[in-house]
């Protein structure tokens, strides 16, 4: 046995080391190889953790609220392995594990925290058991379309359901993940944010589920964060937003740092989150009640929170000259609203680059771009001082934005993103905002990266300090 | 004043189908017609004769199934509004239900609103893609572009006319070569995208169909089209040869 796991972790690493040579990223391939050779890899490799396995699934914020977790796993003293961003799928977690693991196939690690594609998530469950399972949101990505988001809820819940001693840490704002406690019957740690006052979001018109998913009546709500996010009641049965264990609410952002309070069983804590995002307060308080969850004393929870540094497209930061940029990915109406939302708050004027694509990892419909409220930015026009729209779909995004009202004299269509780039960070704007989606994301911020600055952790800190 | 119905805009709402509704109202605007929308949601009551635009849209089975069976009851109204010459534009799923039935894979027969003499099979594969197609509007070949996503094929009987031929894609059913209906001032067809908004044409078309019924001045000032344009024009190059 030990021979064959040795030879599919070598097989492995030496198609990751192959693929670098030819240029390739790379970071699946090791798990496609090495379960080719041996198909027990995963299972073998994932069961030598000394403490436990967490997942992350649900539609947005995987990544963030993943590597949140692991900066607050790390700040507790304990090896935590993780994927890389966006290799979620069943081989991207077989490479996890191949990529820490020695030639003989021995890896170590106290704690593995994964972020698992809501689609594979049967799939890795049936070789990896986890012992706490995130589920941060269910929203329509521009993938799925006709009924594909209740077939996933409905998969996740059923391959919860076959998992033994679990406990889930739950989106307790989201009626579609709220209602995985009762209907799994595990043991749930609820999550939320209290009721936000005076903040202006976008109008959320993509609402997923206005449905009880007990009894099928429609849902009441006494607000909404964003999207179907907020406080809400089934009139006809007893199904409603559970009461969060651990509750944040929003106090403060100033540039780059987002300032929130948290309780949890009575107490209350303030949480600096290098970020900014409404969204990600939702990450940072489903990490927070992981390290709870797993004994984590307060002060290490916030430290590890303080460490976290955005990875790419979320929210990255940059600065050229003296100009700060953010590169924010974008896949969905909802991820996409909440964008222009905090675009929306950054203070001064602004520059602002959208990049459509439509190859298949960006979704080649486009329409999904007619759900996102770019209304808002018309009421805001004198904030903002420019468009550069770019990519393969660089005149639909330029169309969805002159029938959102913004004057056409603002909006410049350039199809390449090489000059596309240049002439955005060329703007009056004081600072620049770009919005990317999948395949153009890799692109622009290779591009970006050799114009601008990247802003390091420590230059994050440092600007939270002034 | 032009008065714009958006049905069931709650239960609809995800398939950017709703730039439709905007690029009606903007185009509107822009040229100072008066303009008005109302959204009608479920057990809503809906006065067909102070509606000079409507638009149906699609949704999933679920949601699909709730309009079905609460439009139902509207059904004698709307059909003799259209009658009257209501202008309508129905996309994918409310085109489908505008028709005479809906066949699913195992044969059963699910009623359609039968206001347009077409039916819609199950097939076995989903007609998934980008779409050209040509149409033909006040003696003017006009092209327009794209997106389809139907698990059904749609076959149009003699009374109903397609609202084009297509250039590429698959069209109503992959098969006869026609994208979508057309009957009276009701235009169907399975292009999300959304269809108006770069297929301006058509969009003006509808406003000039709509001020005809009221009897007002159907001459349209001209907007820069600049933007619209182009984006089709892409299309067209990736899809069709020479274009
Ligand atoms: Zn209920």
């Amino acid at each position: 046995m030990r021979l064959c796991l040795s030879a599919a972790v070598a097989g492995g690493k030496l198609s990751s080391l192959m693929s670098k040579f030819a240029g390739g990223r790379g970071s699946s391939l090791p798990g496609v190889v090495a379960r080719r050779i041996y198909p027990h890899a995963l299972r073998e490799l994932s069961t030598q953790g000394k403490k436990g396995i967490i997942m992350v699934t649900g539609t947005n914020g995987k990544t963030t609220t993943n590597n949140m977790l692991a900066k607050v796993i790390e700040a507790d003293g304990h090896r935590v392995i993780y994927n890389e961003e966006g290799a979620n799928l069943i081989t991207g977690v077989t490479a996890c594990f191949v990529r820490y693991s020695t030639l003989t196939g021995k890896v170590e690690f106290d704690y593995a925290s994964l972020e698992v594609d809501e689609a594979s998530f049967p799939k890795v469950v049936k070789e990896v058991q986890p012992n706490i399972v995130v589920v941060t949101n269910f929203f329509r990505d521009q993938l799925d379309r006709y009924g594909e988001l209740d077939k996933t809820v409905q998969v996740v819940r059923d391959s919860l359901k076959e998992l033994k001693d679990v406990t889930l840490v739950l989106n307790a704002d989201d009626p579609l993940v709220a209602q995985l406690g009762v209907t799994t019957g595990h043991n749930a740690v609820y999550y939320g944010i209290a009721q936000q006052q005076g903040m202006e979001r976008a109008v959320a018109q993509t609402r997923e589920s206005r449905f009880c998913p007990q009894c099928g009546a429609e849902l009441q709500y006494k607000y909404y964060h964003y999207s179907q996010l907020g406080d809400y009641s089934c009139e006809s049965c007893d199904f409603k937003r559970p009461r969060p264990d651990v509750e944040g609410s929003e106090i403060n952002i100033t540039e780059g740092t987002y300032i929130a309070e948290v309780c949890h069983s009575g107490e209350c804590s303030s949480l600096n989150l290098h970020t900014t995002g409404f969204y990600n307060l939702y990450n940072g308080l489903a990490a927070f009640a992981v390290g709870r969850i797993l004994d984590i004393d307060l002060t290490t929870i916030q430290e590890g929170l303080k460490m976290y540094s955005p990875g790419i497209g979320r929210m990255e930061r940059f600065r050229y000259n003296e100009k700060p940029c953010f590169l924010n990915l974008v896949k969905n109406p909802t991820g996409y609203n909440e964008g222009l939302a905090t675009l929306l708050s950054l203070p001064g004027t602004k520059d602002v680059f959208m990049a459509l694509n439509d190859n298949a990892a960006d979704g080649r419909d486009i329409s999904w771009i007619w759900d996102v409220d770019f209304e808002i930015l018309a009421k805001h026009q004198q904030e903002l001082e420019h468009f550069i729209c770019s990519g393969t779909r660089a005149e639909e995004i330029a169309l969805r934005l002159k029938y959102a009202g913004v004057p056409t004299t603002k909006i410049n269509i350039i199809r390449e993103l090489g000059d596309a780039i240049p002439a955005v960070l060329q703007g009056e704007g004081e600072t620049v905002y770009f919005f990317s989606t999948y395949t153009a994301l890799w692109p622009s911020q290779r591009i970006l990266g050799s114009l601008a600055e990247k802003e390091g952790q420590h230059a994050v800190g440092m600007s939270s300090v002034s | 004043m032009l008065s714009v119905c958006h049905l069931y805009p709650d239960l609809l709402n995800l398939y950017g189908d709703r730039g439709n509704v905007i690029a009606f109202l903007q185009r509107c605007r822009w040229r100072g017609i008066p303009v008005d929308l109302q959204e009608v949601n479920m057990g809503d009551n809906i006065n067909f004769s102070q509606i000079d635009f409507l638009f149906l849209g699609g949704g999933s089975d679920r949601e699909q199934n709730l309009m079905a069976a609460d439009l139902g009851k509207h059904r004698d109204k709307l059909a003799q509004a259209i009658d009257d010459g209501l202008v309508v534009l129905s996309i994918c799923g409310g085109y489908q239900l505008l028709g005479q039935y809906y066949r699913t894979l195992d044969g059963k027969e699910i009623p359609g609103l039968g206001i347009l003499d077409h039916y819609t099979e199950a097939g076995e594969k989903r007609l998934i893609g980008n779409v050209a197609i040509e149409m033909e509007l006040d003696g003017r070949k006009v092209k327009a572009t794209g997106f389809e996503n139907h698990g059904g094929k749609t076959i149009l009987k003699d009374d109903v006319k397609p609202l084009g031929k297509v250039l590429s894609g698959y069209g109503n059913n992959g098969e006869d070569g026609y994208e979508g209906a057309r009957y009276k001032n009701v235009f169907c067809s399975y292009l999300h995208g959304p269809l108006l908004p770069k297929n301006q044409e058509l969009t003006d078309y509808l406003i000039k169909q709509a001020l005809k019924r009221r009897g007002m001045e159907e001459k349209l000032t001209a907007i820069d089209d600049s933007v619209e344009q182009s984006a089709n024009e892409r299309m067209l190059k990736r899809l069709i040869k020479g274009a």
